[in-house]
């Protein structure tokens, strides 16, 4: 960990000193490590022009994101028992519930000329910031302690993300904030500011409030009559104002009128300046626009009622462009996720299917229900998607240099690329050279060395896939003959892995984003599981917390025999999954259940095996499908019978059909809830 | 230099003893820089010392927090028309959702009417799992609003969640001890020595026995000087093993009833031998060791240091908690701004799940801080001061209408670099709670008995839950009281309507509705309204009229729909209130069914309104 620190501390005194890299070939022998392209709120639009460029002109773009979590209780995590549609709902919760912190963009370019690979990493920050109104829900997010504290240990910057991140805006809730902003538009419109809106008058009760009103309506004449004067060629007397009052009476030109600004009152004298123009003044009129950074009031001049419906008019367009302006601004970082999807470039990412369900959440809009309905959303925007976990895992040809090795990205990279992974890596002929560009430095030997940082992890992720691209004779050399680019995803070799996608790493099911179908993964170093009978599948939660997964399996052997339990598997320590030899027996233990918890009182319960499990009245048992039904709950409590509890869950037939039942609240006994606190009156007086 | 007079006037009222105040930059004079110990883990252990003393001579505890949120949606906030019950759910799903990250303490006193002694503390958090038990947090919820303006005020995340102190509540903490397995030399609470089985004195002999010869063997090792070897063989032959530098030896148990057993026989027989118990995963005990020490005088000295050793590790489970549970001991009057917020915080964080009821809350809560005192409910004993429910408002409000100065008294050195100097509002409130007092006379002469009325009022912003029934006031004009069952929440109409127009819609929907002063609207948020009618029985015919589209067609044929305030205290309840308020109603009414009917005939005739209490 200290050893990161001095890592970056190093890149980062490095970048102070102007190295100049004139020949990028002359300081290849030596790793030279200077600091990766962070992205912040700050150099976000010259970066983003810069990005364009090199995305249009890459051959391909892997990605990264790190997220403020990954599962928002135990039991949502990745389990064998996972079939492939509550897969799906774990990752959508996951999805939807925590915030992306950190997002990975390399663009790799192959240089015929030099015969290397030109990579462009880039670090961005974002943060969920509301820009533009609407629901401030939809930018809440979720932190999973671990997660915060794993994101530390690898010295996020915490601070830079918050004060400095991107903001940005699904198109979801851009197309929302444009047709609001549309409706209020046409709303207003037809209303002119005089028309007769009710206009509480400000009831003048001090004497403060008479005498600022007899000074404002003075100094209002004055400044008229001034006005007119110097229309009728008269002298000006404005110049001779005191000081005191240039502040708070700013005359200026508003839209080519003479008006006064009004700086420096309190709310309640703005309304009582509003009124003596209104009331008084049949030519001036009291408007509000929209500062740089609060609004500010006016008072302008104005010819005719004519005029003033101009004025009004030309206002509201400014108004609404000035919106329009805001809701394009507050884009942000999703610009570089349209360019991706636009661009149509082959997005390279590792083990990436959570990443993916990310960016559609929080650059596209909501997720899908199912599946089937997501992987098309995905399809339609990014065409060509490749995993390099499956690639490292489907090939043989890579299987064998992984030597079963594990093939988490940061040991996947030092096997794969160790002539970039470290400084000792030799080079063989076979390796493909990656010349690193952070704006004006070069090096073909990199390495920030910082690892779970979003921009490096795809730097390595980028890495991978072109050492793999080579090791399965893919040849770059002569391939742009007709075209700049590779054309990789036309290569025939790649066409095996496109667009497949762990569903989960752990079961090994795999979706393919053109089709919709997952499979679960056939391979000879991986040994091949049994694919799991769901529908042997019976769920149990709520028992006693004495009782573990042997103890539950002999209960449940001693009244099914003893073949009856293949497995029984926790969830958590309030749940078990239990799998049954075969699907009838699923039905027969939950109907004995509920016949069973009917006669409590006779003795046959408590002899029965079957009684120990439900001991405590709040054991719950129900078929593989209640499982789905509760990952799907937006609900997430820490455990799992609570969480049941909440959903509501409730399964007592045969065939486990769940009905919803919300708890019934129990008014009555709100209401006569009486205690022994004094009836006091306390009279509130309360602006709503 | 517009604001030179203020700060000139600040200077000469409130002068701190190490008030630094030339070499401030211009953004810092607004708000005052007292020096406030920061504290996190790193030197929370010295401080905790610190802020005991402080605490116990310290005659009142301000107390202040930095959430990571506190609502989603504007109907989530705690509103005028909420009853105390709904208040409390509201702040209950802020509380279980949301995480402190920064506490202020304040132990303050005050002097002489005027002088404010005051020993600010600011604690950071984070709920780092340091025991890796999965506590004292899975996850929690952060609204960037709120982060970014705690990046405003220069707020250091990465100081916050690297150092930042943790925690375990009472009820964590007793679930977290069961987890670690650590020896436990609880004084067997020896019960009324029942009648021995056969089964039991067989294996007290057998054990005294095993003891007895352990002990011999040791004793007589201490006379003769063996080479390691031998030692270390005979340690091997008797199953013994060294404790620290004291022999000791482990006795396998198979019940709760055989600890006691071996406890009572050690007890009885061997003066020197303390008996310890190992505890199994998962709670029970594992066995029981048995320790040899040399003397009397050495076996007090291993009890304390066991007692040590457990402190310790108790301290280290605790955290940040330490704090909390200082203040309750000392029972001083906790003095808080929004107090139903930040005790539902500080019961969810530090003391245990918050109950499902206000009652059980009030009540237990009472238990661990007797005394409570809520800011705005003393704002409100000055002035019409609803408007004020924020520290600084409330601050300028009583600067501009009371001559109170306080002076403010922070004898203690901290550094108060700009950036790093955070927690003012602790000693903001215990400023405000010595002018509220100057003002209202409550001197701590006479302070038990006049403060009391002030107590363990939960107040809220604008609304005293003091009050138990259902009766809320709703706004300013009408400071009146009004049954709940006056209220309709309608929704359905277009949004970003205003709450007049929505009125003259309503007026002109139907001539019992069209007469003066019968009800008025007001918006919750921008798709749903709650309509408060002044007159009673007339929520009941409007909510049947909208229902059944009889009588008010036409705004039953532009969608409106309308629900009583049972639906809303539901909603209320639901396990995830949501982001609209229309959604949820009109969720509730379609799970509901038409239940709805039956309750209202019960509780309509319980909640008339007492007219001899306005």
């Amino acid at each position: 960990m200290k050893q990161h620190w001095m890592v970056r501390a190093l890149s980062k005194t490095l970048t102070l000193f102007p190295i100049s890299f004139s020949s990028s070939r002359a300081c290849s022998s030596h790793s030279s490590s200077f600091a990766i392209k962070n992205v912040t709120k700050s150099n976000f639009d010259s970066s983003l022009s810069d990005l364009r460029r090199h995305v249009r002109d890459s051959d391909f773009v892997s990605i990264d994101l790190e997220m403020t979590g990954v599962t928002s209780a135990p039991w949502r995590e990745s389990f064998e028992f996972d079939r492939y549609d509550v897969r799906y709902l774990k990752v959508k919760d996951s999805a939807e519930k925590f915030a992306v912190v950190q997002f990975g963009v390399c663009t790799f370019r192959w240089d015929p000329t030099k015969q290397s690979f030109i990579a462009h990493p880039h670090n961005f920050y974002i943060f969920p910031r509301q820009e533009v109104g609407g629901d401030a829900r939809s930018y809440e997010f979720l932190c999973q302690t671990s997660s915060i504290d794993f994101l530390a240990k690898y010295q996020f910057d915490f601070n830079v993300c918050v004060k400095e991140g991107i903001s940005y805006l699904s198109r979801e809730l851009e197309d929302e904030a444009r047709s609001q902003l549309h409706s209020a538009h046409e709303d207003e419109l037809p209303e002119s500011p005089c028309a007769m809106k009710a206009i509480k008058d400000v009831p003048l009760v001090r004497m403060a409030d008479i005498l600022f009103v007899e000074r404002m309506k003075n100094k209002l004449n004055e400044w008229h009559d001034d006005l007119l004067q110097v229309r009728n060629g008269g002298s000006s007397r404005i110049v001779k104002d005191s000081n005191a009052s240039i502040d708070q009476f700013e005359t200026i030109f508003f839209r080519m009128r003479p008006a006064i600004k009004l700086n420096g009152f309190t709310s309640r004298q703005l309304r009582l300046i509003k009124s003596i123009v209104e009331k008084s003044f049949k030519d001036l009129a009291y408007i509000r626009v929209n500062g740089d950074s609060c609004s500010q009031q006016i008072i302008v001049y104005i010819d005719s009622r004519r005029d003033l419906e101009l004025l009004m008019k030309e206002v509201k367009e400014s108004l609404c462009k000035e919106s329009e302006m805001k809701i394009g601004a507050a884009i942000g970082f999703r610009h570089v996720i349209d360019l991706l999807s636009s661009e149509q470039k082959l997005i390279v990412g590792h083990n990436c299917f959570l990443d993916i369900a990310h960016v559609c959440r929080k650059f596209l809009g909501p997720l899908p229900s199912n599946l089937e309905e997501y992987v098309t959303l995905v399809h339609k925007n990014f065409p060509y998607i490749i995993d390099t976990k499956i690639l490292l895992n489907a090939s043989n040809i890579l299987q064998l240099k992984m030597k079963k090795s594990s093939t988490s990205l940061p040991k996947a990279f030092a096997i794969i690329c160790p002539h970039i992974a470290s400084a000792s890596g030799l080079a063989h002929t076979s390796s493909v050279a990656v010349e690193v560009q952070v704006d004006d430095m070069r090096s073909s030997n990199w390495n920030s060395g910082a690892k779970h940082e979003a921009g490096y992890d795809a730097f390595m992720t980028g890495c991978i896939f072109a050492q793999s691209c080579k090791h399965l004779d893919i040849d770059f050399t002569n391939s742009h003959s007709s075209n700049l680019n590779l054309n990789l995803i036309k290569q025939n070799k790649l066409h095996n892995y496109i667009n497949l996608l762990y569903l989960s790493w752990s079961s090994g099911d795999i979706v393919n984003l053109n089709t919709a179908q997952t499979t679960t993964e056939s391979s000879v170093f991986k040994i091949q599981q049994p694919k799991i009978p769901f529908q042997n599948i019976a769920l149990i939660w709520g028992f006693s917390s004495k009782l573990k997964a042997r103890a539950i399996k002999e209960i449940l052997c001693k009244v099914f025999g003893l073949t009856s339990v293949t497995s029984v598997y926790h969830l958590d320590k309030t749940a078990v999954f239990v799998q049954f030899s075969n699907p009838e027996l699923v039905s027969e233990f939950l109907e004995m259940k509920s016949s069973l918890e009917k006669k409590k009182n006779d003795a046959i319960y408590v002899f029965h095996p079957l009684s120990e499990l439900l001991e405590g009245g709040h054991t719950c048992a129900a078929s593989y499908e209640a499982y789905k039904q509760i990952c799907g709950s937006p609900v997430s409590k820490v455990l799992f019978a609570d969480q049941a509890e909440a959903v509501g869950v409730k399964v007592e037939t045969i065939k486990a059909q769940q009905s919803v039942c919300f708890h019934n609240l129990d008014t009555k006994k709100q209401i006569n809830c009486q205690s022994g606190f004094p009836k006091g009156e306390m009279l509130d007086v309360v602006s709503c | 230099m517009p604001s030179f007079p203020m700060v000139w006037r600040r200077f000469l009222c409130t002068q701190t003893s190490n008030f630094s105040f030339f070499n401030q930059k211009p953004a810092a004079v607004r708000r005052p820089q007292w020096p406030i110990k920061q504290v996190t883990k790193s030197n929370f252990v010295d401080s905790l010392d610190e802020i005991k003393n402080h605490i116990s001579e310290s005659d009142f505890v301000a107390v202040s927090l930095k959430n990571t949120g506190s609502y989603s949606s504007p109907w989530h906030r705690i509103l005028p028309f909420d009853t105390a019950e709904t208040a409390y759910l509201k702040a209950k799903y802020a509380a279980e959702r949301f995480q402190i990250l920064q506490f202020a303490v304040c132990p303050f006193s005050i002097r002489a009417s005027n002088k404010l002694t005051a020993h600010p503390f600011n604690f950071h958090l984070f709920p780092r799992d340091e025991l890796k038990t999965g506590m004292p947090c899975y996850s929690f919820s952060c609204q960037p609003s709120y982060l970014a303006s705690m990046a405003r005020d220069d707020f250091d995340f990465n100081l916050c969640i690297n150092d930042g102190i943790s925690y375990l509540s009472r009820a964590q903490e007793s679930a977290a001890k069961i987890q670690i397995e650590n020896p436990v030399s609880n004084d067997y609470v020896t019960q009324s020595p029942s009648s021995r089985s056969v089964a039991d004195n067989v294996f007290v002999e057998r054990i005294k026995s095993k003891v007895g010869h352990w002990i011999s063997a040791c004793t007589r090792s201490d006379t003769r000087t063996d080479d390691a070897l031998v030692n270390s063989l005979r340690k091997l032959i008797l199953g013994g093993e060294d404790y620290g530098s004291r022999p000791s030896l482990n006795i396998d148990v198979c019940s709760e009833r055989q600890v006691q057993l071996v406890f009572e026989m050690v007890k009885s027989q061997y003066e020197n031998v303390v008996p310890l118990t190992i505890p199994a995963k998962g709670g029970g005990t594992q066995s029981v060791r048995v320790v040899l020490t040399s003397s009397k005088e050495d076996r007090d000295l291993f009890k304390t240091e066991l007692q040590d050793i457990e402190e310790e590790q108790s301290k280290r489970i605790r955290g940040f908690r330490e704090v909390i549970d200082l203040i309750s001991a000392s029972r001083k009057p906790v003095i808080a701004h929004n107090s139903l917020n930040d005790f539902a915080f500080i019961y969810s964080k530090f003391l245990s799940p918050l109950p499902s009821t206000m009652d059980e809350f009030r009540s237990s809560l009472h238990s661990a801080f007797p005394d409570v005192l809520d800011i705005n409910h003393l704002m409100k004993e000055v002035g019409p001061l609803s408007k004020y429910n924020n520290l600084p408002s409330a601050i300028s409000y009583l600067k501009r209408n009371f001559f109170a100065p306080i002076e403010i008294e922070i004898p203690q050195k901290a550094s108060i670099e700009e950036n790093k100097n955070h927690g003012h509002d602790a000693v903001r409130i215990s400023e405000l709670f010595a002018k509220l007092c100057s003002i209202l006379k409550i001197t701590h002469d006479n302070g038990p008995s006049s403060l009391k009325r002030h107590l363990n009022v939960f107040n809220q912003g604008s609304n005293g839950f003091l009050d138990e029934g259902d009766d809320i006031s709703i706004w300013t004009h009408n400071p009146k009281k009004i049954s709940i069952d006056n209220l309709v929440f309608i929704w359905g109409f277009r949004g970003g309507i205003s709450a007049g127009k929505l009125k003259n819609l309503l007026c002109n929907s139907h001539e019992r509705l069209s007469e003066d002063d019968l009800f008025d609207v007001r918006l919750v948020d921008k798709n749903c309204a709650v309509v408060v009618f002044w007159k009673s029985g007339l929520s009941e015919w409007f909510l049947a009229a909208i229902d059944s589209g009889e009588e008010l067609r036409e705004l039953a044929a532009e969608g409106f729909m309308g629900a009583g305030y049972e639906a809303y205290r539901r909603v209320c309840k639901f396990e995830v209130l949501g982001a609209d308020l229309a959604d949820s109603l009109a969720e509730c009414r379609v799970l509901e069914g038409g239940e709805v009917e039956s309750d209202e005939v019960y509780w309509n005739s319980e909640l008339m309104i007492n007219f001899d209490d306005l």
